[in-house]
């Protein structure tokens, strides 16, 4: 008895023991993850930081022209930020974007429309905008506001406009069908219910969470999204370096894709643009002398 | 535990490239990550795993492919009955060749009372094309009288979905590989709240680290699936 005892108060003093270690093994675990999410947010202000003050000089050759639409998805607390917001609007004046959708599920951005666009020169409505060229100008900007209704409930609306137009149509057969329920008439049937933003070709979220918040579905088929962080801890240098690595993505729509091939596109035409840029003004120079 | 993570299978292609292989060889090597993977999800208590294995938009290189899904459906089918894992396809099947549309059919059929996990693989899937034929299938109710034309809301059409073969058609988590940034018309429907997880890996290389940073970074987020902290 004795020695069973004792071995029982051994294997229970083991147990305790390998428990003890087990949990500092995981605390340092712990420790190790946390001080390399700490490295790596300092090093992610440090670049951000270089990047707004023109140190890292890559971040100025930005074709912003690639980036014909601009999607920013605002969780719907951070949402209630308007000063924030109406910053990340300017800072993206700044750069040259031209076109904004601004979307958060609940809707808070679209009760803010006057206040946000009373604040921004120069900016207006995507609705109003429509085919007039008030783009010329480089500071210009089109908002275009969105909410959860505009996803789903928006894809059932349009769902019920081309029912009616089957059923208009005799709705019987195959064919009909087949006429009819297509993802070109789907996309004019969200239109016509009032949902005729285009597809962005980069959507900025802004939040906790690392999704679209139920951004309109049919409009994300081959939009690059990123995940920027919370929108109080936004910073214009990492705001500019996602832009700029997305005018250096090359989209193949559903294909294979080849980073590379892109780069060896892109470099040569930089290199001739600034050549030919330094030419013009010695000849300028020239003249003038 | 995410009930359901889907993945986008992409760099096979150029996995082989860096190796100075041919295309074969990374798909090859693609379906051996795949099968890892769907051990660990069994293990760790995922209950659903959905691949992209390829757009209907991409109609490259499939021949190959196609031999390599049949050849693998075929090795794979007995060990999946035995294992309670229920297979499952979505996507356009009429563009397959009829053979392997038998073979799904049957694997289909043989699996469909296996509750232990299921693999749904999409293959010439769109996400545009599941909501269009989510509608057309409405349409067909409705004029059989089954459904009111009152009653088509947004609910309605998740039920006609394809992914409403399975109890849990909202991804947790979504995975692509290759560091590309974009779901590619990947269930454009049902990913409102995934966790979108971009890594740089290429698939073939894919295997139980790279999951368990994905798992790692899905636990560690504030998910309230667009409601407010109360």
């Amino acid at each position: 008895m004795d020695f069973r005892d004792t071995m029982q108060k051994v294997y229970s003093w083991a147990c305790q023991i390998g428990n003890l270690g087990l949990w500092i093994i995981w605390l340092l675990i712990h420790f190790a993850v946390d001080l390399w999410y700490f490295a790596l947010h300092i090093a992610c202000a440090i670049e951000s930081y270089l990047i707004s003050s023109g140190i890292l000089k890559r971040y100025k050759a930005l074709d912003i022209d690639k980036l014909r639409y601009l999607a920013i998805v605002i969780e719907s607390e951070e949402a209630y930020h308007i000063p924030a917001v109406i910053q990340l609007l300017q800072w993206l004046v700044d750069i040259g974007v031209k076109h904004v959708c601004l979307y958060d599920a609940e809707g808070i951005l679209k009760k803010s429309k006057e206040s946000i666009l009373g604040k921004l020169n120069n900016a207006t409505l995507f609705e109003e905008a429509g085919e007039s060229n008030l783009l010329l100008d480089h500071k210009h900007i089109t908002l275009e506001f969105a909410s959860f209704p505009d996803g789903k409930e928006a894809v059932a609306k349009a769902a019920n406009l081309l029912f009616m137009k089957y059923v208009k149509l005799g709705g019987s057969g195959k064919i009909q069908e087949e006429k009819i329920f297509t993802e070109a008439h789907m996309s004019e049937a969200l239109r016509a219910v009032g949902c005729k933003g285009p597809e962005p070709d980069l959507l900025l979220v802004y939040g906790p969470v690392r999704c679209h918040l139920g951004f309109p579905a049919w409009r994300i088929r081959y939009t690059e999204i990123v995940h920027m962080g919370r929108l109080k801890s936004m910073r214009y240098g990492s705001l500019l370096k996602a832009i700029y690595k997305f005018t250096m993505v090359r989209q193949n729509y559903g294909k294979s894709s080849f980073n590379y091939i892109l780069l060896l596109q892109v470099v040569p035409h930089v290199l001739l643009k600034r050549y030919e840029r330094t030419r013009d003004l010695d000849r300028k120079n020239e003249s003038v002398t | 535990m995410p009930r359901h993570v889907a993945v986008i299978m992409d760099g096979n292609v150029r996995w082989a490239r860096q190796r100075g292989l041919p295309s074969s060889a990374g798909h090859e090597a693609g379906v051996r990550s795949l099968r890892e993977l769907v051990e660990l999800c069994c293990r760790w208590g995922v209950k659903v795993l959905t691949v992209f294995a390829f757009s209907y938009d991409n109609w490259v290189e499939v021949e190959f492919l196609m031999k390599l899904f049949e050849k693998s459906i075929k090795s794979e089918l007995e060990g999946f009955i035995s294992e309670g894992i229920r297979i499952s396809m979505i996507g356009d099947s009429s563009r397959l060749p009829k053979t392997l549309q038998e073979l799904v059919s049957d694997a289909e059929d043989r699996t469909k009372n296996n509750s232990n996990f299921q693999l749904i693989v999409a293959v010439s899937y769109s996400g545009k094309y599941d909501v269009v034929q989510a509608c057309k299938s409405i349409a067909q109710k409705v004029k059989d009288d089954v459904v009111r034309r009152d009653d088509i809301d947004k609910s309605l059409i998740e039920q006609e979905l394809e992914t409403s073969c399975t109890d849990y058609p909202y991804p947790g988590i979504l995975i692509r590989t290759s560091r590309e940034l974009r779901v590619s018309n990947f269930l454009l429907w049902q990913l409102a709240y995934t966790e979108f997880f971009f890594v740089q890996t290429l698939w073939p290389d894919f295997g139980k680290a790279e999951f368990v940073d994905a798992l790692t970074s899905f636990q560690q987020r504030k998910r309230r699936y667009g409601r407010r902290d109360s």
